[in-house]
Formats: structure tokens, sequence, C-alpha cells
């Protein structure tokens, strides 16, 4: 008897304390935050894609201004690494085990990426829109990993097609730098003018810290390409077309979107960008896209800083965030991480600044399908005053061949 | 691509000139080198751009400023070191380097960027099918001219003279009634000077807080190659490291094109410690 009133009693202890104690909360949502990381370099070689995770910062600063997300602002943790996997590293293991992150959101850089992409997949924690076009995102498949960037390869097969197809070009040569982006350039290069019975002139690394580019300019020339594409960044893309005037040298340069930012481009060019075609992921900054109008308002005019420029990478921190922001919105207030890979899952065609976005339920066996959410480029063309002229519309391509 | 090589070598020249200026006088491989030129040539994209100064007012301001720049960071950080050791000069010149490249972004963003300059840096004229850019006939000439300045300055000027004693003996200088800290601010001031040229003939291309990092390390390459303390060793050391580089990187391979510059350097160090100009130097104890 006595022993069944002390287990009576402590049944009805566990059920009084059962029912006041939480449920267990995710980790990074309160009541009124949700806690959201990114990188980004602000200091170093990588510095002028710092923008980037500016731009992410002030789209939430609208975000929260206008009351947040279902009730609960953004706190966005956002920290300087330099573009060094070593400290991406550090970083993202020091906020997610300090402070407790619920999602990470783009993060400049396939190398910083992949020194963090495991860790991040093993605890199951989400990460949105990685910038860059690498495919170590995709390839193995990840179920808390959504890549927007469209693929390198993607930027390949479009400038290719475009120059074959349209231009005529026959003779192709690369300058590409000699770590993952530039390779992936290089293989979707390669594959692209394969399916035209084309293969490269010339193939030449730049490495990052080469300052001259005369020797390779000098490899380019000597093959006789009547087109160059160029998958370096834009120091080395002014300093390679700027070397090749200098040795008259002018075949027809076909850039990536890294070298998109044509005011920027033309400025440091001294004029020598115009005429380059380059592929892009984003609506052009002076378009009459709603969007584009509504961000550079009420984002770029109320948040950024006094010198931030309303150029391509500051916008394209909005961008590689915006699917985000909608999956938290259709999650409601029962905001977990399962809640929000159903609800990135959920998306269909969405359409912010960039190419339609989709994400399909997780299938490791067409990750291409059901987790890379950007497929659409198109090309421009660099005019004066860094203009851009469009040379086609929003265009889907498959990476496989 | 001896061309290339020798126009390549024209900047290293005038890093590694300056890095021997301050090496001859108080024995430190000054880091902040290259970051000294950065400010002045940030400093001059600011006269030029923001406040529309005509180049015949804005260069000769940013050679002014960096003259004070240069003995600011002498009479302000290194002469208040107390007693340090050689490690502890360079420590204090790495993290100057640091301080200025963090002041430079801060203040100057991380944009790419250009400098306006009176002659086109794509301008080139051909010799015998060899193209040379008009910027690097001019880098060249400028690398030349300050070579043969700095050597009758400090061969046959009483200031050059005394500088060069401040360096051989601090002591005897001093009693022989040279003001020796004066002199180790005014060769900080000169050698920011000439560093500075480096920095200015670059900017026409591009401009970024990082864009002095590579000339500095190839300059102070080419100076230990040259023996640190001689100024025709730091320019021939110069030229050759500009012309291996692109030998290297036209017909053997273009990837490892800057990291020969630096096996170059081991293998000369190991067969001539003090460099291929420099005399044998033996310090009385």
């Amino acid at each position: 008897m006595k022993n069944k009133v002390v287990w009576l009693l402590a049944a009805a202890m566990v059920f009084i304390f059962g029912l006041s104690l939480p449920v267990a909360a995710e980790v990074g949502v309160t009541d009124t935050e949700i806690h959201i990381g990114q990188w980004g370099p602000q200091t170093g070689p990588a510095a002028p894609w710092g923008s980037i995770a500016r731009g992410t910062g002030d789209y939430f600063k609208m975000i929260n201004a206008a009351g947040g997300i279902n009730g609960r602002k953004i706190v966005y943790h956002m920290f300087d690494d330099g573009y060094n996997p070593a400290k991406t590293k550090a970083g993202v293991k020091e906020l997610q085990e300090g402070v407790g992150i619920f999602s990470w959101v783009a993060g400049v850089g396939t190398a910083p990426g992949l020194a963090v992409r495991d860790y991040l997949m093993e605890k199951k924690i989400p990460w949105v829109g990685p910038c860059s076009g690498s495919l170590h995102w995709i390839n193995p498949a990840n179920r808390y990993l959504f890549p927007i960037y469209p693929l390198y390869i993607i930027d390949a097969k479009a400038l290719v097609k475009y120059a074959v197809e349209k231009l005529g070009k026959k003779r192709f040569a690369i300058a590409f730098q000699n770590d993952d982006y530039g390779k992936n350039g290089l293989r979707g290069v390669r594959e692209s003018l394969k399916k035209y019975g084309l293969e490269l002139v010339a193939e030449v690394p730049v490495e990052i810290k080469d300052a001259d580019m005369k020797p390779h300019v000098m490899k380019l020339r000597k093959a006789k390409p009547d087109a160059v594409l160029l998958w370096v960044g834009p120091v080395h893309a002014v300093k390679i077309v700027g070397t090749s005037k200098a040795m008259r040298f002018a075949p027809q340069w076909l850039s990536t979107s890294a070298c998109s930012d044509f005011p920027l481009m033309m400025h440091i060019s001294k004029g020598l960008w115009k005429g380059v075609i380059a592929s892009t992921f984003a609506s052009l900054p002076d378009s009459n896209d709603p969007l584009i109008t509504k961000y550079k308002k009420e984002v770029h005019e109320k948040f950024a800083a006094k010198n931030e420029r309303w150029g391509i990478f500051y916008y394209a921190g909005i961008l590689l965030a915006e699917p985000l922001v909608e999956a938290l919105k259709r999650c409601g207030r029962d905001l977990t991480r399962e809640r929000l890979v159903t609800e990135l899952e959920g998306l269909t065609d969405f359409k912010g600044l960039g190419g339609t976005i989709s994400f399909k339920p997780f299938d490791a066996k067409d990750p291409y399908g059901t987790r890379q959410g950007g497929k659409e480029v198109f090309l421009i063309e660099c005019l004066d005053g860094g203009k851009a002229k469009k040379l086609t519309d929003w265009t889907y391509f498959d990476y496989r061949w | 691509m001896i061309v290339s090589g020798i126009a390549a070598g024209s900047t290293y020249a005038l890093m590694g000139m300056a890095m021997v200026i301050i090496y001859k006088t108080s024995e430190v491989p000054n880091f902040a080198q290259g970051e000294m030129a950065l400010a002045t040539s940030f400093f001059t994209l600011m006269l030029l751009e923001q406040r529309g100064l005509p180049y015949h007012l804005a260069f000769p301001a940013a050679f002014l400023f960096a003259i004070g720049l240069g003995c600011l960071l002498e009479f302000a950080v290194l002469r208040r070191a107390k007693e340090p050791s050689v490690l502890g000069f360079i420590v204090i010149t790495i993290g100057l380097e640091m301080i200025l490249m963090g002041l430079v972004s801060w203040k100057f963003g991380a944009d790419p960027k250009t400098m306006p300059f009176p002659i086109s840096p794509y301008d080139s004229i051909a010799i015998g099918g060899v193209f040379i850019s008009s910027l690097e006939l001019l880098t060249l000439f400028v690398a030349l001219v300050l070579m043969i300045i700095l050597f009758i300055f400090f061969r046959f000027s009483k200031l050059g003279m005394a500088m060069k004693a401040t360096q051989q003996n601090h002591t005897a200088a001093r009693l022989m009634g040279i003001r020796t800290n004066r002199m180790l601010m005014l060769t900080w001031g000169i050698s920011s000077l000439v560093g500075c040229t480096a920095g200015l003939l670059i900017s026409p291309i591009t401009m970024q807080p990082y864009m002095m990092w590579d000339p500095m390390l190839k300059g102070f390459a080419a100076a230990v190659m040259g023996g640190m303390t001689s100024l025709p060793g730091a320019v021939f050391g110069a030229y050759i490291l500009g012309i291996i580089e692109n030998l290297f990187g036209g017909y053997v391979s273009i990837e490892f094109k800057s990291v020969i510059a630096f096996i170059i350097i081991v293998l000369v160090l190991c067969i001539r410690p003090s460099g291929l100009f420099s005399r044998h130097y033996v310090k009385k104890v």
C-alpha cells in the first residue's frame, strides 16, 4: 500500500512538473528572436566581396524594422573570416557552440564554405545560399544544404553557347584561377566545347598571388584564340585585359558573374571593360525590376553604411537570403529546423532578385533537381559608363551533359 | 620574356632600394615598407579624385606625405621602443604594416580602385616585336634614376655619409657630432619616399589594400639577394628576380612562377649567405 502511494505521488509529480516544463526549444530560436549567422571577408584580398554579408545584414534590418518574422526579430551574427578557411571554421564553431545559431545564410567562397560544410551537415543545421557556384554544394547531396548561386558550370555553358552560336567563335582559350572556382569553370568550358566538337587552344592558370599578368597574356596570345574566357577575380581580369591591350591582343572577352559588376569593372579598367560579355545571376542594378527599386529604397538608402555602393554583390547578399526569409515566414510560430527544411523544400519557382528558385523533397540521387535552387543565368554586354545590354533572357541550364 | 622581366623587376627594385636604405642605417628589415607606400598611394588618390588637385600639385604633396609618414613612424614608434632586439624591431614593423593596411581599408574600403595618371598604363610601344607599356618604361626610368641618385647621395654627400656612419658605429657617430636620432628619422623619410614611387607607379593599374604585399616581398627578396646593404645589389637582384620569374613562367611552369623567386633566394643564401653584392660584414665585439 505504502509503495502504491509513493508510486502514485511520483507519477503525479512527474505529470505536474512535466506540464510546467517548457517544451525543448530549437537552438537559436526564442520567443522573440531568431539567430542567423554568416561569414564574409571584410579584410584581405577577397574583401571586395565583403559587401555580400553587409547586404544581408541591411536586408535583415529592413525586416526587423517592419516587425520581424512572425513576431520574432532576426539577430544577425556576421564575422570577418578574411577568406581564410581556418578562421571560417573557428568563427562558425564559436558562434554555433557559444551563441547558438538557428541557420546559416550565404557565406562567401568555396574554400571557406568547404571548411564548415561537414560540421554543419553533421549537426543538421540548415545552410541556405552559399555564395559560390561550386559543385561541392550538391556533390555529395546534403539534406540541410540549399545552394542558390547558379553553378559555375552553368556560366560556362551559357557563355560558350552564345559565343559559338551567336558570335561564331571557334578558337577558345581560358585564363582560370587555380582553385575550385577556376577549375569548375575550366571543366564547364571543356565539356561545353566538346558538345560543339571544339577544344580549348590554351588553358592558363592564374595563382591568386600573381601580380604580373604578362607571362599569362603571352601564352594566351601565342595560341591565337578569337575568344578568351576569364575565370578569375576582378583585379586579375582587369590586369589581363589591360596587358592584352598593351600587347595589341584583342579577342572577345567572356567573363563569369564574378566580374559582372560593370560600373566597378569599367572604372578600374579605365574603360577597357567595354564590349566584355559576362553571365550574371541577378537583375541589373539600374533595371526597373520592382524588387530592385524596393530594396534600393528600403534597404540600401535606409540602412547601408555611408560609403556602401549599390552594386551587384551588395544586393547578392539580399538575393541569397530571400528564400530563407520566405521559408521562415511560411513556418509560422512553430519554428524548428526540420520545419524550415520542409518549407524550403516547398519553394517552387520562387522569384526574388535572381532567376527562379525551386527546391524539392530531398532525394540523394537527384541533388541538382532537389537541392540546387538557382539554375538560371543571363548574359550581358558592357557598354559605355558601365551600363549593361541584355544579350539573353533568363535561361535555364542543366549541369549534366 | 626578358623585357617583361625587366619591367616587372623595376617595381621590385624600387621596393628593394627602400628596404635597403633603412637596413643600411638601422639594420632593421622594414616590413611596413609596402603599406607605407600603400598609404601614400591612397592619399594621392584622395587628392586627385576627392579634392580635385592637378597632378603637378598632387604628386609633390604625395612625396611630402611619404617623407612625413616615414619620419613620423620612426619618431613616434620606433624611437619609443626600449632597447629592442632586431626581432623586436621586426615585430614592430609587422605591427605597423597591419595598422596601416587596416587604416587604409577602413578609410577607402576594399573595392578595387584605380588612380588617374598622366599616361595610360595600357599604351605601349613595340620594339622589334616586343611590346613594352609606357608605364613600364617610366617605372624602369624612375628605378634607374633613383638608384643613381641614391648611390651618389650615400657615397658623396655629407648627409649620406652621416647616415652611413650612424649605421656603422652609433656611439662614434654621436661623438663626432652627428645627431644620430635625426639621421634615423631622415632615413625613414627617404626610404618612404623611394617606396612610395613604387606604389604610385602600380596604382594607375589597380589599387586595393593588398596591392603592396607582393612587391614588398619580392623587393625584400631582391634586397636579400643583393646583400641587404647594397643599393646596386638590390636593383640587380630585382631585375634577376623579374627575368627568372618570367622565363620560368613562360617556358617551364606558370603555376610556380612566383615560387621560383624564393627558391633562388634560398639557393643564393646557401651559397653566399651575405648576398651577391655584399662584403662579409664582421662586427667587432
